[in-house]
């Protein structure tokens, strides 16, 4: 539940406005005069319209808390190794982090730039599509072993707090070594050589034969990088 | 649209925003990926559309009252005949 949400709270009082003036309306059904047209403009689109509109926003933000990635069976694992206070996962890490926390799936997965929000929500449309036709019948064990990121983690998302520019970052013999590579995205962050994988399940793209598990359906640049 | 449908029109508006309203909830008491997709998607279509037949209406009663008050158009008399 997100009732702790402000907007939430508007939005649910909103909706038992509008839905007290409706059933009134459908109980005593008065004259369509003045006042009654007036009640169902509340009823029908004033009250409707504040629970659409804060309802919308408490629910964009609940999309972006752990709950609820973790909700789909598949994602349990990836939300539980964040979850646990012993794991040394990279997602973990970030996840006992204040600026990360609930939201740390979010924080990281999301992409960034100007349309970035949009972007990030129309890839999670697809997730649920891709839940809903391929992985909702698919065991823990077989969905750790296929499930994957549509494209390589981008090192860009690393880097929204990880600048590569400071002085003690620089100081890392791998870092400055590998500066170019890293901020073009040749070299991953989490990858084997450098940070490790994200996530404990996490394959390397050479690991997994690409004929055993591609799905005719996935677009060529997709790659067998996993979350 | 006849003023007798009104009433009938409205009930059913009412009861679409009901059933809006109910799925909009429904994502507010369970923020799973499910009841969020269908309160995004099929809880504001039916709000919309109840709204619009609440809108439609009202503009409707009103062009009938309009209608109503209107004088009607003055035509020969039998005495303007003669």
């Amino acid at each position: 539940m997100i009732l702790h949400h402000p907007l939430a709270l508007i939005a649910l009082t909103c909706a038992a406005l509008s839905a007290t003036i409706l059933i009134g309306f459908l109980v005593r059904r008065p004259l369509l005069v003045g006042s009654t047209k007036l009640w169902l403009l509340l009823g029908l689109g004033v009250f409707p319209l504040g629970v659409a509109t804060a309802g919308n926003a408490a629910g964009f933000e609940a999309t972006k808390e752990r709950k609820f990635c973790g909700s789909c069976h598949v994602m349990v694992p990836h939300a539980s190794d964040s979850n646990d206070l012993k794991s040394t996962s990279l997602a973990s890490r970030h996840a006992r982090n204040n600026l990360f926390g609930e939201q740390n799936c979010y924080v990281c997965h999301a992409d960034y730039g100007m349309f970035g929000t949009i972007l990030t929500k129309l890839g999670g449309m697809r997730h649920v599509y891709e839940y809903v036709t391929r992985y909702r019948n698919v065991s823990l064990e077989a969905a750790k072993e296929t499930i994957h990121l549509y494209k390589p983690y981008p090192n860009s998302n690393c880097m929204q707090c990880h600048s590569t520019n400071l002085e003690l970052w620089m100081n890392v013999p791998d870092h400055k070594s590998s500066l170019a590579e890293v901020r073009e995205g040749r070299v991953s962050c989490a990858s084997a050589g450098c940070h490790g994988f994200a996530h404990p399940f996490t394959k390397p793209a050479a690991s997994v034969s690409p004929a055993s598990h591609r799905s005719p359906e996935r677009a060529p640049h997709e790659t067998r990088e996993t979350p | 649209m006849r003023t007798t449908s009104y009433g009938r029109i409205l009930r059913i508006a009412c009861v679409l925003s009901l059933v809006g309203l109910g799925l909009m909830v429904w994502s507010l008491l369970d923020p799973t990926p499910m009841p969020v997709l269908v309160a995004m998607s099929v809880g504001q279509v039916f709000g919309t559309l109840s709204l619009l037949a609440f809108l439609g209406v009202v503009v409707a009663d009103l062009r009938h009252a309009h209608l109503e008050r209107a004088p009607l158009p003055s035509g020969p008399t039998s005495q303007d005949a003669r």
